[in-house]
């Protein structure tokens, strides 16, 4: 019985073996590699001295990481909440049933399917200064204002949120509507004739059937948010000045365009660990029956 | 049976993609199999010119391989962006172009990072002519007394006017030059009389408020008051000149928030001269092409004004380089160089962008001199205040631009802008 069983394992490796040789050249040792430049001083053609934890100690003291992982943070933090509220309230609308159902449910995953580089182009497009459509259309309404909605520090934040809200929200809003839709008919019918209203069916039946599906949207969440990169090089690069730069651009920056990959490295294993740190906290919190 | 044989079949899978692999580098190899000197010889030369420059670029390419054709020139275009990042990369695991561009900034960057081949251990064999070339240009590519770059282009910062709206406010000479006196406060009149006389939708000073070109007039600005760059002359320790970055600085952001003649974070700056919305701006001159083929935009280009006490201004060059082989071959550096002499010795059509030919004697022929608005900036190449041979040059770029943004969009006082810079400046180099 026990050989039977070897033999079936021994079988299994030729099928495991492609993906474990894909995945251990580029994943596994990419990251071992990683922390071993994190102790070097490592340029982008492989310059290499051995500082140890020099580049840890100078990091601590870097005002700008500080700067950038503020900035990161702050955008999970003023992202997450409406990334989660608008995409029940989303998912809520999507499915009423009415005639607009099927309309309602494309236009809002629409933006989910553009590309970073065209919702970012859309974004600059309509949000500039003097002939964007968002100004145009105040001065139509009367306005003489002529806010800068990518060049001030609030404003520039204020658009990448709405830009990023606007664009992810939508596949949020799936896992909601998938998740609305499991829960059975026959516990509204309940409700319904023990004299419930919609706000406390909403309330007492709907809300808490989502909670599972709202942890996992909130670590998915937080997790993707802490890798932000991509719209705001794209809207902003990360200004003005450094305002909204946020870890990863820093990372980036350190790496290809000031050739330090070391120190690149270093700050890379920060943002691992945090992001380690948080996912620990959030399966910690998550209710045993569910694991 | 048939289990043995799924096994055998799926290790034969594994086996084989294993090969695939090793076999794929073995061919590559054989590509770069050094040619002997009467073959054909195809040399790679990674580009970042894009727009006109591309097309000019190219155009000089094709010349070139008409007429030599034992050598063909093949043209990697890159993203701008990108290019120096996939230069040094692709040098470093061998795979790097035969030909390659460095801006003259750039150049000990790449020198130190063992990107760019020393090039007069070749240039002896081939009686190599120096004294052809603008030595003010010509300079800024050696280090240490060894040429590594063949310059042919430099590509300054300069003054763009639009004639009919400069003629409208009364400040256009009979010569169709702009009538200012030349100083800090002639600049500040003119720009402000220009602006009295405009509509609502016009603008008298097309500036961004952010980025490289601010930067570029904060440089010639800082150079004019005798500044001389921002690192000492050991080229690793952040040196600036406090007073007289502030000045010029502070002078600039008045053009923002006290006199108001620019327009606060415009978009595209360029594109509103074109649409003849704008007096004048001030930007590269690689600028003229495009302002040239603009339908019904009459303009003039100059020198920027000299606004303190000696005439200076930003600018840059493109150089040709040779990057680092694994296995150099002196055919093929040979035949490499042929080209880039024959780049730098058609400098004429490298001029239809907008460039400044690094040769001295192109500058005086007649069919550069045929064409319009270069002889009006032609000087400017002997005014460059190009950067020291540091190695650090763009990193240090990057850190003053993010700084001087925060000064222009008037959010920290340019004292304590200048003092982050600085800061910063020390992370960057360590």
């Amino acid at each position: 019985m026990k050989s039977k069983k070897l033999i079936g394992d021994v079988k299994a490796v030729p099928f495991l073996l492609p993906f474990f040789v894909v995945y251990a050249w580029f994943t596994v040792y990419p990251m071992l590699k990683g922390l071993q430049m994190s102790l070097y001083q490592w340029t982008l053609i492989r310059q290499m001295d051995y500082i140890g934890f020099a580049n840890y100690s100078a990091m601590f003291k870097d005002r700008q990481f500080w700067e950038a992982l503020w900035n990161t943070t702050l955008f999970v933090l003023l992202s997450t909440p409406g990334m989660v509220v608008l995409a029940l309230v989303l998912a809520l609308f999507a499915n009423m049933r009415t005639r607009f159902r099927t309309f309602l449910r494309s236009s809002f995953f629409l933006p989910s399917i553009l590309s970073v580089s065209v919702i970012s182009f859309l974004a600059i497009f309509m949000l500039q200064p003097y002939t964007g459509f968002v100004n145009s259309l105040l001065h139509l309404m009367g306005s003489k204002a002529e806010p800068f909605w990518l060049a001030d520090r609030n404003l520039a934040w204020v658009s990448i949120i709405g830009v990023t809200l606007w664009w992810t929200v939508g596949f949020n809003m799936i896992l909601y509507l998938a998740s609305l839709q499991e829960i059975p008919d026959y516990l509204y019918e309940a409700g319904t004739i023990d004299g419930a209203t919609d706000g406390q069916l909403f309330w007492n039946v709907t809300l808490p059937l989502l909670a599972p599906i709202t942890r996992v949207i909130l670590l998915l969440q937080i997790i993707a948010s802490y890798k932000v990169f991509s719209q705001i090089w794209l809207i902003t690069r990360g200004g003005p000045g450094t305002k909204t730069r946020p870890i990863i651009q820093y990372i980036y920056e350190t790496g290809f365009k000031n050739n330090d990959l070391g120190y690149a490295a270093t700050m890379s294993y920060a943002l691992f660990v945090i992001l380690l740190v948080l996912s620990f906290i959030q399966l910690k919190l998550r209710p045993k029956e569910e694991v | 049976m048939k289990k043995g044989l799924s096994l055998l079949l799926s290790l034969i899978l594994v086996i084989s993609l294993l090969a695939a692999c090793t076999s794929g580098t073995k061919t590559a190899e054989g590509d770069n199999k050094p040619p002997s000197s009467n073959e054909k010889v195809e040399l790679v030369f990674w580009s970042l010119f894009s727009g006109g420059d591309g097309d000019f670029m190219q155009q000089m390419i094709d010349s070139f391989n008409k007429e030599n054709p034992n050598i063909q020139i093949k043209n990697v275009k890159l993203e701008w962006g990108e290019y120096y990042t996939k230069l040094i990369t692709g040098v470093s695991s061998g795979n790097g172009p035969d030909i390659g561009v460095s801006h003259t900034s750039k150049l000990p960057e790449l020198i130190k990072q063992g990107v760019v081949s020393e090039l007069d251990p070749i240039v002896k064999v081939t009686n190599q002519d120096w004294s052809t070339f603008n030595q003010n240009i010509l300079s800024a590519t050696m280090l240490n007394g060894k040429h590594y770059a063949i310059p042919i282009d430099t590509h300054p910062f300069v003054f763009f006017y639009n004639k009919t709206m400069l003629k409208q406010a009364g400040l256009l000479d009979d010569k169709g030059k702009p009538i200012m006196t030349q100083s800090a406060q002639g600049f500040v009149d003119f720009a402000v009389k220009l602006k009295s006389s405009l509509q609502s939708n016009q603008m008298a000073f097309a500036f961004p408020s952010k980025g490289d070109d601010p930067y570029r007039l904060w440089w010639a600005l800082y150079h004019q008051l005798g500044g001389k760059d921002v690192i000492a002359d050991d080229l690793k320790t952040p040196s600036i000149d406090m007073a007289k970055a502030v000045q010029a600085a502070d002078y600039i952001k008045d053009l923002y928030h006290k006199q108001q003649v620019i327009p606060l974070n415009l978009e595209n700056f360029t594109k509103s001269f074109q649409a003849g919305n704008a007096g004048f701006f001030m930007s590269g001159v690689w600028n003229t092409g495009t302002m040239e083929q603009t339908n019904g935009l009459e303009f003039g280009v100059m020198p920027i004004p000299k606004f303190f006490d000696k005439q200076a201004t930003w600018g840059d060059s493109h150089t040709l380089i040779l990057p680092i082989q694994k296995k150099p071959d002196q055919n093929r550096q040979k035949a490499a160089l042929a080209f880039m002499n024959y780049i730098a010795d058609h400098g004429h059509v490298w001029a239809k962008a907008g460039h400044i030919p690094a040769k001295a004697k192109i500058v005086d022929d007649a069919e550069f001199k045929k064409l319009p608005y270069r002889s009006d900036y032609v000087s400017v190449a002997d005014t460059v205040a190009f950067n020291k041979p540091s190695a650090y040059n763009w990193a240090l770029k990057t850190v003053i631009i993010r700084n001087l943004d925060t000064i222009w969009n008037n959010s920290v006082p340019t004292e304590d802008a200048f003092k982050k810079m600085l800061e910063e400046m020390k992370v960057v180099i360590k």
